[in-house]
C-alpha cells in the first residue's frame, strides 16, 4: 500500500486530469475506509468471520507469546500421564515423558511460518500471473494460461512429495512454499477472468486512453476488485499447507528438526502397543484438536469473507462514502 | 378512507374490475403497504398504460392481476375477472389449482428482462413444450401455433426453438417470450417493463409488434412502464401511479395534453423531449415516499407546489372536475392545476 | 471442435511436461543417477565394484535411458519409452513398474470411485434440502455440521477411525484390502471382504468431503431459487416438483463440476496418505514405499500414472460438460478466441 503515493505522482501526461485531485489526507482516509475499516466492520458483523478471526488470532498469540510462557518439551518426565492429573503437564505426557501441551505450543510457530510463507507465495504469484495474463492478453496470456492449467491438473500432494524428497528442505518458510507449489493456479485463473471482465469496463478503458501506466491501472483499479478472491484464497491455501504438512510429517516424508502435530500423531501411532486402551485417547486427540480447530477457524473465516462479495451488505457498513442519491428499487 | 364516487372511469365493458386492492408486507420496522386501496377498471380489448416511477408499486399492480404477489406479500380486496365467455371470476377467491389454470391460459405475463425469464439450461422449444404440456394442451398443435407466433414476430421459428436463451440477442429473447406468453391464447397480457433492457430502436419495434398483435387477437394489454413517452404511442388509456395508488386515469391523449394531477404534469415536464428546451426541463424535487410511512392526506403533498393545509388533512377522492368523467385525478384543486403547473410539452406524437 | 483440439493438446502437453519434470527430478537426486544405480546394485549384490558397460545396461533396464548417452539423448529415450508405456523396473521389488501399477491401480480406483460418488451424492442431496429449508433449524444445524466436517482433514478422520473402530472396538480391520485367505474371484465372501476392508478408508474421505459439497450446493440452489425464471415457471404452471429437479436442482448441480475436478485430483493425491494409514495396497501405498526406499523408477512411474489418470478424468469431464450445461459451451468458445 505504501507505494501508492509514488505511483500517484509518477503519472505522466495529461496534467489537467489531476486538477480535481483531492487532498492527500482525504485520499488516505478514504482508502483506509475502503480497504481496511469497511472490510473489518463487515467481518466483525458476521459470526463466522468473527469466530474464525478470533481463532486465528489465538493461534498467532500462542505462536508468538505462548512459546515464551511455556518451556519446550523435554524427555525424561513421568511417562504417559493422562490430562489434568499433573499440573506440570496439563494435557498429559507421551511415552517419552514429554508434556503434550508444550509440544503442541512449540509446534505452532513453525506451522504459522509455513502457512504464511505458503499463502504469501501462492497468492502473490497468482495475483501477478492472473493480472498480467488477463490484462496483457495475446501471446503472454496463452502461455501463462497454459502453464496455470498444467499446474492446476498435476495432483498436488505427490508433486509436493517429489520436491521434498529431492530437495530435503528444513527451513519452514521454504517448506511452506513447496507445500503450496501448485496452489496458485486456481486463484490465477479466477483473477484472470475477473481482470478480463474488468478490463473492458469503461473506467479502465478511460485510463488506457489517458495513457496511464499499466502498473497504476493494476494497483488502483484492478486490485481492489479482486481483493475478496485473494483473501479467501489466501486463507484456503493456508489451510492446504496445514493439511499437507501434518500429513507429510505423519507419514515421515518431512524430516526436520522442529516439532509438528503430525509428528506427535506419528509417535502415538508408531509406538508399538501404545494405543491399545481407551486411556491413550488424549494422546491422539490433543494434536488432532490443534489441527481441526485451526482449520475450522480458517474455514469459518473464508466462508464469512465470501459475504464481502455481496456489495449490498458492504454498502450498509460503509459510512464515509458519500450518499449516491435516492435509488429506490422496485 | 375512499369516498364513494364513480371509479368506473367510463369503462363500459370491463374485463377487470379492481376494488380496494392492497398489498402489504410485514417488515421489522412496520407494515409495508406497496399497493394501497387501488380501484381500477380495465376495458376489454384496450391497451392500458400504467406509468410510475420505480418504487411506485407498479410491479405489484402487475403481479396482483395474476394473484401472484411474491411471498410473503399479502393481497387483499377484490379483483373480478370477466372472461369473454363463461362466468365472472373472483381472482382472490380461487383455489391454488384454479388460479394455476387461469394464469397463462387466460391471463399471461411478460416480465422485465426476458433473459432472466427463461431457464438457461433449457431451449426455447423446451419451454414452449413444457408450457403446453403442464396445461394439458395438445403439444403438436400448440407448437404449430408457437411457430406461427414466432414468424409473426419476425423470428425464424426452427432456429429459435432449438436455441438456448443465451444464444439469442436481447430483442430476440423478448420476442420469444412474447410468443410464449401468447402460446395458450390468453385474453389478457400483462407486461411489466417489457422493453426496459432493450435499446431504443428495439423498444420501438417491439412496441409496434405489441400493438399489431393486440389488434389481431382482441387482446387486452396492460403495459406497465416508467417511460411515459414510450407508452404514449401505444396506450388507449393511461393510469398514473404515485405512492402505491393511481392518482390520475384517463384517455392517453387527454392525460398527456391536459393532465389534471400535478404529479403527472411534473412527470411530463421531467421527461426529455426533443422539442423541450433544456432549461425548461426539471426533475421532480424530493423523494418518492417510503411504503412503510406514506404521508397523510394527499400522498403527493410534500412534493407538490400547490399543496396547502387541506392537502395535508384530507386524501382527495378521484374526481373529474369540470372535464369529462372518463378522465379523473386525485387532487383537491383539479381545475387549478392547469395554471399552477404549466406543461412545457409542445407537441405529442400520437399517430 | 477447436476447443476439443485445444483441450486434448493441452492434456498431452501436461503429460509430457510431467515426464520431463520427473527426468529433471531424477537428475537432481543427491549424488545423481549414476551413483544412485551403482549404490543400489552394489547393495543388492553385495559386490564391491561394477563396470561402466554393465551400469549402462542396468540403467536402460531400470530407468529407460543409458547413463552413457548425452543428456538430450537421455531425455529423448526416457520420454519416448515412458510414453510407450514402459515405466522401467523397480529396484526394490525387482519387477517392472508397469506390473506393480496394474496390480495396485484397480484398488485405488475402486476406493476413489465409491468415495467420490458417495461424497457428491450425499453433498448434493443435503445441500438441496438445506437450500429449500433456508434459515430453518435443519439448515442452520447442517450448515454448522458441514462446516465442521469440512474442517477435519481426511487423514485425521482416518486416524481417528483406526483408533476407535479398528484398534479399540475391532469392528473393522485396521489394514489391508481383503482377507488374506481368500482367492480373488467374484464370490460373495470375496466381495464382502473387499467392501469390509474399504469401509473405513471410504468413510474417512466421504465424511470429511460431503460438507464442502453440501455448502456449495446450498449456495448455488439458493441463488437459483431467487432467479426470475423460477417465478416465471411457477406462473406458467410448472409443478413445484419439476421446478425443484429440472430448474433448481440441475442448474445448481452443474457448477459443482469445478469442485468435482478438484476432488478427483485431491483424492488421487490424498491416496498416498490414506493408503499408508490403512496399509491399503493401492497406487499411493506403493508410491510411498518407493519414496521410503528411494526407488526412483517406482515413484516416478506411479507419479506419472496418477497424473495421467487425473488429466484424463479432467479432460473427460471438461469435454462432456459442454454437452450437459449449455451455458458453458458459450464460455468455451469465448475462451478459445
Amino acid at each position: 500500500m505504501s507505494d501508492k503515493n509514488t505511483t500517484f505522482n509518477s503519472v505522466g501526461g495529461s496534467g489537467a486530469e489531476r486538477d480535481r485531485q483531492p487532498s492527500k489526507a482525504d485520499l488516505y482516509r478514504e482508502r483506509l475506509d475502503i480497504f481496511v475499516l469497511t472490510p473489518l466492520r463487515v467481518m466483525w458483523s458476521d459470526w463466522r468471520t468473527r469466530t474464525g478471526g478470533l481463532i486465528i488470532l489465538a493461534y498467532v498469540f500462542v505462536g508468538v507469546v505462548g512459546v515464551h510462557l511455556i518451556e519446550p518439551a523435554q524427555t525424561g518426565g513421568p511417562r504417559l500421564i493422562g490430562p489434568l492429573q499433573n499440573m506440570q503437564y496439563p494435557l498429559g505426557t507421551n511415552n517419552l515423558g514429554e508434556g503434550l501441551l508444550a509440544k503442541v505450543v512449540h509446534a505452532t510457530p513453525p506451522m504459522l511460518k509455513m502457512v504464511v510463507s505458503g499463502a504469501v507465495f501462492s497468492t502473490a504469484l497468482a495475483t501477478v500471473v492472473g493480472t498480467v495474463s488477463g490484462y496483457k492478453g495475446g501471446y503472454t496470456d496463452t502461455v501463462l494460461t497454459t502453464i496455470s492449467d498444467i499446474a492446476m491438473t498435476i495432483p498436488g500432494l505427490p508433486l509436493v512429495i517429489l520436491f521434498l524428497v529431492v530437495f530435503e528442505p528444513s527451513n519452514p518458510f521454504f517448506i511452506g512454499v513447496i507445500l503450496s507449489i501448485n496452489a496458485w493456479a486456481g486463484l490465477a485463473r479466477t483473477i484472470r477472468s475477473q481482470v478480463l471482465e474488468l478490463r473492458d469496463q469503461s473506467y479502465i478503458e478511460a485510463s488506457r486512453i489517458m495513457d496511464v501506466s499499466l502498473h497504476r491501472i493494476i494497483v488502483d483499479d484492478i486490485l481492489p476488485n479482486i481483493m475478496p478472491y485473494v483473501l479467501i484464497s489466501f486463507v484456503n491455501t493456508g489451510r492446504g499447507v496445514i493439511f499437507g504438512s501434518v500429513a507429510l510429517f505423519y507419514i515421515g516424508v518431512l524430516n526436520v528438526p522442529f516439532s509438528n502435530w503430525g509428528i506427535m500423531l506419528n509417535r502415538a501411532y508408531s509406538t508399538g502397543g501404545a494405543l491399545y486402551s481407551w486411556s491413550s485417547l488424549y494422546w491422539i486427540i490433543t494434536p488432532m484438536a490443534a489441527i481441526v480447530v485451526l482449520s475450522l477457524g480458517l474455514v469459518l473465516f473464508s466462508q464469512g469473507t465470501e459475504r464481502l462479495f455481496n456489495p449490498r451488505i458492504r454498502a450498509r457498513h460503509a459510512e464515509s462514502i458519500e450518499e449516491t442519491g435516492p435509488t429506490t428499487g422496485d | 378512507m375512499q369516498t364513494t364516487n364513480d371509479v368506473t372511469f367510463g369503462v363500459t365493458d370491463p374485463i377487470f374490475e379492481i376494488r380496494n386492492a392492497s398489498v402489504t408486507f410485514d417488515m421489522e420496522r412496520g407494515t409495508s403497504r406497496v399497493m394501497d386501496s387501488v380501484d381500477m377498471n380495465i376495458q376489454r380489448g384496450e391497451i392500458l398504460g400504467v406509468v410510475g416511477e420505480s418504487g411506485s408499486g407498479k410491479s405489484m399492480f402487475a403481479s396482483a392481476l395474476l394473484d401472484a404477489i411474491p411471498d410473503p406479500g399479502q393481497l387483499s380486496g377484490e379483483i373480478t375477472f370477466r372472461p369473454e365467455s363463461g362466468e365472472e371470476i373472483e381472482l382472490l377467491q380461487q383455489s391454488e389449482s384454479e388460479i394455476k389454470q387461469i394464469r397463462w391460459e387466460e391471463i399471461a405475463m411478460v416480465f422485465q428482462g426476458a433473459m432472466s425469464s427463461f431457464n438457461p439450461t433449457m431451449t426455447i422449444g423446451d419451454h414452449f413444450e413444457e408450457t403446453l404440456d403442464v396445461h394439458g394442451y395438445d403439444v403438436d398443435d400448440g407448437m404449430e401455433r408457437g411457430r406461427d407466433l414466432l414468424s409473426e414476430l419476425y423470428l425464424e421459428p426452427e432456429q429459435v426453438l432449438h436455441s438456448y436463451p443465451h444464444e439469442l440477442s436481447g430483442g430476440m429473447q423478448q420476442r420469444a417470450l412474447l410468443a410464449m406468453s401468447l402460446l395458450l391464447d390468453p385474453e389478457v397480457l400483462v407486461m411489466d417493463e417489457p422493453t426496459a433492457a432493450l435499446d431504443l430502436l428495439m423498444q420501438r419495434s417491439i412496441i409496434e409488434l405489441i400493438r399489431k398483435i393486440g389488434q389481431q387477437r382482441d387482446l387486452t394489454i396492460v403495459f406497465i412502464t416508467h417511460d411515459l413517452p414510450l407508452v404514449a404511442n401505444l396506450a388507449d388509456r393511461l393510469g398514473v401511479l404515485y405512492a402505491f395508488e393511481f392518482v390520475e386515469v384517463g384517455p392517453a391523449n387527454d392525460v398527456l395534453t391536459g393532465s389534471k394531477h400535478p404529479y403527472t404534469r411534473a412527470l411530463l415536464n421531467s421527461t426529455p423531449n426533443l422539442h423541450t428546451p433544456r432549461e425548461e426541463m426539471r426533475p421532480i424535487e424530493g423523494k418518492s415516499p417510503d411504503p412503510v410511512s406514506v404521508p397523510d392526506g394527499c400522498t403527493y403533498h410534500p412534493r407538490c407546489p400547490m399543496s396547502d393545509d387541506n392537502c395535508v388533512a384530507a386524501d382527495p377522492p378521484f374526481q373529474a372536475g369540470s372535464g369529462a368523467t372518463d378522465h379523473q385525478a386525485k387532487c383537491h384543486y383539479i381545475d387549478d392545476v392547469n395554471e399552477a403547473v404549466p406543461l412545457n410539452l409542445r407537441e405529442v406524437h400520437n399517430e | 471442435m477447436r476447443y476439443f483440439v485445444k483441450r486434448v493438446g493441452q492434456s498431452l502437453l501436461t503429460i509430457v511436461s510431467v515426464v520431463v519434470f520427473t527426468f529433471v527430478m531424477i537428475r537432481q537426486m543427491p549424488g545423481g543417477p549414476l551413483a544412485y544405480i551403482r549404490a543400489q546394485v552394489m547393495q543388492s549384490r553385495g559386490a564391491d565394484s561394477i563396470d561402466m558397460a554393465e551400469l549402462s545396461k542396468l540403467s536402460v533396464d531400470y530407468m529407460n535411458y543409458s547413463v552413457n548417452d548425452p543428456i538430450h539423448v537421455q531425455l529423448f529415450n526416457y520420454t519416448a519409452q515412458i510414453l510407450q508405456g514402459d515405466l522401467g523396473r523397480s529396484f526394490n521389488y525387482g519387477e517392472p513398474v508397469g506390473e506393480i501399477i496394474l496390480k495396485s491401480a484397480p484398488w485405488t480406483i475402486f476406493l476413489l470411485t465409491i468415495s467420490i460418488i458417495l461424497t457428491f451424492a450425499i453433498g448434493i442431496l443435503l445441500g438441496a434440502v438445506m437450500a429449500y429449508q433456508e434459515g430453518e433449524r435443519f439448515d442452520t444445524a447442517w450448515t454448522g455440521v458441514s462446516m465442521f466436517l469440512n474442517s477435519v482433514p481426511y487423514f485425521v478422520a482416518a486416524l481417528l477411525f483406526v483408533y476407535v473402530f479398528a484398534i479399540q472396538l475391532s469392528w473393522f480391520p485396521a489394514s489391508g484390502n481383503v482377507a488374506s485367505n481368500l482367492d480373488s474371484a467374484l464370490t460373495p465372501q470375496y466381495v464382502s471382504s473387499v467392501l469390509y476392508h474399504a469401509t473405513l478408508p471410504i468413510a474417512s474421505l466421504v465424511l470429511t468431503g460431503f460438507g464442502g459439497i453440501a455448502l456449495g450446493m446450498r449456495g448455488n440452489a439458493i441463488k437459483e431459487i431467487g432467479e426470475e425464471y423460477i417465478r416465471v415457471a411457477h406462473l406458467r404452471g410448472v409443478p413445484g416438483r419439476r421446478i425443484a429437479i429440472r430448474y433448481v436442482g440441475r442448474n445448481a448441480v452443474l457448477p459443482l463440476y469445478t469442485q468435482f475436478m478438484i476432488s478427483v485430483g485431491f483424492m488421487f493425491g490424498g491416496s498416498v496418505i490414506l493408503e499408508q494409514i490403512f496399509a491399503y495396497p493401492g497406487l499411493g501405498y506403493y508410491l510411498l514405499e518407493g519414496i521410503n526406499a528411494r526407488d526412483y523408477p517406482l515413484m516416478m512411474g506411479i507419479f506419472i500414472v496418477i497424473t495421467v489418470a487425473v488429466v484424463a478424468c479432467i479432460l473427460f469431464a471438461d469435454l462432456t460438460y459442454g454437452m450437459i450445461d449449455p451455458r458453458v459451451s458459450d464460455e468455451a468458445s469465448r475462451e478459445a478466441y
